[in-house]
Order: C-alpha cells, then sequence, then structure tokens
C-alpha cells in the first residue's frame, strides 16, 4: 500500500513511521471519530473507504450531507496535526467495514524531532492533501456562487 | 339606355340603404343589446376569480413532484449525486483550469 501522506521516504522511513501507528478495524456504519471531537491521531486509508460528513438540516432533520470519500492509501482527520486538534467533519465507515492505521500527533512530533527531513516530506505531502481540499472547496463555493447570482439576475 | 342604368343605380342604392337600416334596427332590438355594456365586467371578472380560487386551491392532480414529496432517502441520494458531481467538475478544472471549466455544466437536478 503506497501512502499519499509518506511519499518521498525510503521504504525504512515509511517502516518507521507505520510503527507509529496502531491498525484499526472500522466496520461499516461506525464512526472513525465526529465533527467537533479532540483530534490527536490522524489516519491512513488501508481498506475500504471512509464517508467524511457534515450535518446539514433537511426536512427538520439534522442529516450527515456527504463531502468527500477516503480511499485507500489516503489521508484522514489532518486536523490532528493543524491546530486548534478539532475534527471539523465526521468520518464513517461506508458501506463495507474499513482498516485504517491511526498515528498520534505526538508520536509524530517526537518521530519529526528526530528525523527532521522524514518530517520536512511528511509536512509538503500533508500540504498537498491540504492544498488540495482548499482548491476543491474554493471551485466548489464559486460554482455555487456562480448560480446564485444567475438565479437572482432571472 | 341611360335612364334605365340610373334608374338601376338608385334602386341598388336604395336597396343598400334599407338592408343596412334593417340590419341596425334588427341588432338595437337584439335581447343581448341590453346586457352588452356588462359583458366586459363580467369577463374581466371571472378569470381573476377563476385563478384565485384555483391558486388557493391545491390541484386535484399534481402536474409536477414538488421536493417536499421525494422521500427523504432519495432526497439524500440526490444530494449526495449532486456533490459527487460538483467534486468532479472541480477536479476537472483544477487539472486543467480554464474559464470554461470552471463553470461547465453538471447532470445535477439541482441546479438544472
Amino acid at each position: 500500500m503506497k501512502h499519499e501522506l509518506l511519499n518521498g521516504l525510503s521504504s525504512a522511513e515509511v517502516e518507521q513511521v507505520l510503527e507509529l501507528g496502531t491498525r484499526l478495524i472500522v466496520p461499516s456504519g461506525t464512526s472513525l471519530f465526529r465533527l467537533g471531537d479532540s483530534a490527536d491521531r490522524l489516519f491512513l486509508t488501508e481498506r475500504g473507504r471512509i464517508r467524511l460528513t457534515l450535518p446539514m438540516h433537511v426536512r427538520d432533520r439534522e442529516e450527515d450531507i456527504f463531502v468527500e470519500e477516503s480511499s485507500p492509501g489516503q489521508t484522514v482527520g489532518w486536523s490532528a496535526l493543524i491546530p486548534p486538534y478539532r475534527f471539523t467533519l465526521t468520518a464513517t465507515a461506508a458501506l463495507h467495514e474499513a482498516e485504517v492505521i491511526a498515528l498520534p500527533r505526538e508520536a509524530l512530533r517526537a518521530y519529526f524531532a528526530v528525523n527532521p527531513e522524514a518530517g520536512y516530506k511528511i509536512a509538503l505531502n500533508l500540504a498537498v492533501v491540504i492544498g488540495h481540499r482548499l482548491q476543491l472547496f474554493q471551485t466548489i463555493w464559486l460554482r455555487e456562487m456562480q448560480r446564485t447570482l444567475e438565479a437572482r439576475s432571472v | 339606355m341611360e335612364m334605365f342604368l340610373m334608374g338601376l343605380c338608385m334602386s341598388v342604392f336604395g336597396f343598400g340603404i334599407a338592408a343596412a337600416a334593417f340590419g341596425a334596427a334588427t341588432r338595437s332590438k337584439s335581447p343581448n343589446s341590453a346586457v352588452q355594456p356588462e359583458l366586459p365586467l363580467v369577463k374581466a371578472v371571472a378569470p381573476a376569480r377563476f385563478f384565485s380560487d384555483h391558486v388557493a386551491a391545491p390541484p386535484a392532480v399534481p402536474l409536477t413532484v414538488s421536493p417536499r414529496q421525494v422521500p427523504i432517502e432519495v432526497l439524500l441520494l440526490q444530494i449526495e449525486n449532486h456533490v459527487r458531481m460538483e467534486q468532479a467538475a472541480a477536479e476537472v478544472f483544477i487539472a486543467f483550469p480554464t474559464q470554461a471549466r470552471l463553470h461547465s455544466k453538471t447532470a445535477s437536478p439541482f441546479v438544472n
């Protein structure tokens, strides 16, 4: 399994980072974390898919609305490395159970302190993940704004 | 000959005047003539009442299915499909950014 967060690391470094984590099985429909929870672990998706959702009022009910899906190799829960360390989405295993590697923030920090070069590469990879999310949502936001303007001008 | 033609013309002219007078006389004597001034008023009021009554009352057979009538599971699925389509469109824009791709249309029922 090739993880986007570990791109550019040597196989020895990859092994060292993965040893910091714990493998978790997330049964289908079970939450890995919920919106607002304290974020002290980052997750690498190994198997299955993790649905990321946000709450929305639909017909006077609060529903978790699909926002994004994490596939094997992708990273979930980068809020664990970004202040204020609170999850801003809810993550749930999709139709089938999922397997993730949970990497504690403190263990990663300690590793980065000893291996700054590996830490730098991981930080760059994390920037790619966060930057992509930013680009995606700014594009979606602008598309919605355009449609709102067009609807108002009719 | 000239006298004959003149007489013929006068006869035709006189017949025409008589016919016009007869027509005018019969129109003025029609039973509808007394109601006619009110007809436009009745016609103007009737459609407005017709529409106002029918707007207030629910139609017997709905012509279109409103979003409210869609089961919530279907609605949530539509929202998810919309998000997926928007993400796919955004991914295309990010990979090859152009103004056309930024505002490309999707088949989502929420925007069509």
